[in-house]
């Protein structure tokens, strides 16, 4: 239906109303023309006079993003009648914990690397220091790192060591029969939620849940930032890059560390064998000397 | 014949409550509230089609899931529970930039101690995330489907 004298178009909710669009139509900038079953799905969810209702409490300033989380909402109760955006919800969380579960198991093999690499350093400086003052080397102390009982200590060591300062999620904090509600208040002095999803909603199906479900607000973005890093993107390859860079460093210093550790036998023969030679020299130049001196 | 108990939805309404009726089994009246979160944001026709709609045996998902959005919607009437869609999206890909991270700094390491440990066997990869079962409806879309809207980040 177009307007009296004009050359706009309806929007899509008087279109599906069948009603005059008018100049100052609420639903006009959201609901384009073109767009009909955008409309629709809203229509279906909500309905005309409750999204009016939700618009008109709102400021002139959100009111574009509050529409579009409501196309967005009924989209998806179109496209999953039944789950919604609960559904995906419960989807996303449960990612979450596989990927906190994986987390958790990575920083563990981690601190386990770096403890055995700092064992390695500290073992390679005092073996280098009791070369300077033997002036030889001892081959079996440096080859003894790889002969450790792995298994043994990494048990001990991951057992030991703390998970990381990074949040977990506590599972046993809740009643899974009963639901209760856990705003996420930046007020809660509970360093382990921070920003992560505590329970999933609706975890069973009864009707009988407890109906608090969690509800996480925008509050959320100012309270405390997760202790996993929000540096990702650009950033990153700025990050990597030096520490490629150290890679390749240790790789050489392993590589020329194996090699001296390799060659360790032959490198005492090397060493006796300069020794002697150095020996003989001062054999052979006291003789000519002797020679010189003893020739009239 | 008129129940002895009206459910929440026929309290509310103030109507006889049939012993077919729609809402009864999932708007018990010793929970006012839950119905009253449906009407205010849905209504109670727009609820009745949409628990209709769904097969009987999975109305009880369908009316928590009504419930639920309709409650972030009242306690967040500009983003709803698409803010939090929106805020698990970035929690999501937080963890996975800080995965790949430390497997890089794993990756380096684990030169070292090849006779000590095995390399470490990555329990999922992104792809897998996409990947969980929901009975009904079918499979979810992806994490990173770029169609997903960023409210809070946009704002």
């Amino acid at each position: 239906m177009t307007l009296k004298g004009g050359t706009s178009q309806a929007c899509a909710a008087c279109k599906y109303q069948r009603r005059r669009c008018t100049a100052d139509c609420p639903l006009a900038p959201y609901f384009p023309a073109d767009q009909p079953k955008m409309f629709q799905n809203a229509h279906k969810l909500f309905g005309v006079s409750n999204i009016l209702k939700v618009l008109r409490q709102l400021d002139p300033s959100q009111k574009l993003v509050a529409m579009k989380s409501i196309i967005y909402q009924a989209n998806i109760r179109d496209k999953y009648p039944v789950h919604g955006c609960l559904g995906i919800i419960q989807q996303l969380w449960y990612q979450i914990q596989l990927a906190e579960e994986e987390l958790q198991a990575i920083h563990a093999q981690l601190a386990f690397y770096r403890q055995h690499q700092q064992q390695e350093v500290s073992t390679g400086l005092s073996d280098s220091i009791s070369q300077l003052q033997l002036g030889m080397a001892t081959p079996s102390n440096a080859l003894s790192l790889f002969h450790q009982d792995a298994p043994q200590n990494y048990d001990n060591t991951v057992s030991a060591l703390p998970i990381g300062s990074h949040p977990t999620y506590s599972s046993n904090s809740a009643n899974a029969a009963n639901y209760n509600a856990t705003y996420m208040d930046s007020k809660e002095n509970n360093a382990v939620n921070s920003l992560w999803v505590q329970q999933p909603p609706y975890n069973n199906s009864s009707s009988n849940i407890n109906s608090n479900p969690m509800v996480m607000q925008s509050q959320l973005i100012n309270s405390q930032p997760l202790i996993i890093q929000q540096d990702c993107g650009t950033q990153d390859y700025d990050e990597m890059h030096p520490f490629f860079d150290t890679i390749d460093d240790r790789q050489s210093y392993i590589a020329s560390k194996e090699a001296y550790e390799s060659s360790s036998e032959s490198s005492l023969k090397d060493t006796t064998q300069s020794v002697e030679h150095v020996a003989e020299n001062e054999l052979k130049s006291a003789a000519a000397c002797f020679s010189l001196t003893s020739v009239n | 014949m008129m129940n002895s108990t009206r459910c929440a939805a026929c309290k509310y309404l103030r109507r006889r409550c049939s012993p077919d009726c729609i809402f009864s089994p999932y708007f018990p009246p010793n929970n006012p509230q839950r119905f009253l979160e449906v009407h205010r944001i849905y209504g109670a026709s727009n609820v009745a089609k949409m628990l209709e709609k769904a097969p009987v045996n999975q109305r009880a998902e369908a009316a928590n899931s009504i419930h639920y959005e309709a409650h972030c919607r009242i306690k967040d009437p500009v983003y709803g529970c698409a803010g939090i869609i929106t805020l698990l999206n970035q929690q999501i890909n937080d963890a996975q930039c800080e995965l790949a991270k430390i497997q890089a700094e794993i990756a380096a390491l684990n030169g070292h101690h090849a006779d000590i440990l095995p390399p470490y066997q990555q329990i999922t990869d992104a792809s897998s995330f996409a990947n969980y079962p929901v009975e009904g409806d079918g499979a979810f879309p992806a994490t990173h489907d770029p169609s997903f809207p960023q409210f809070y980040l946009n704002s």
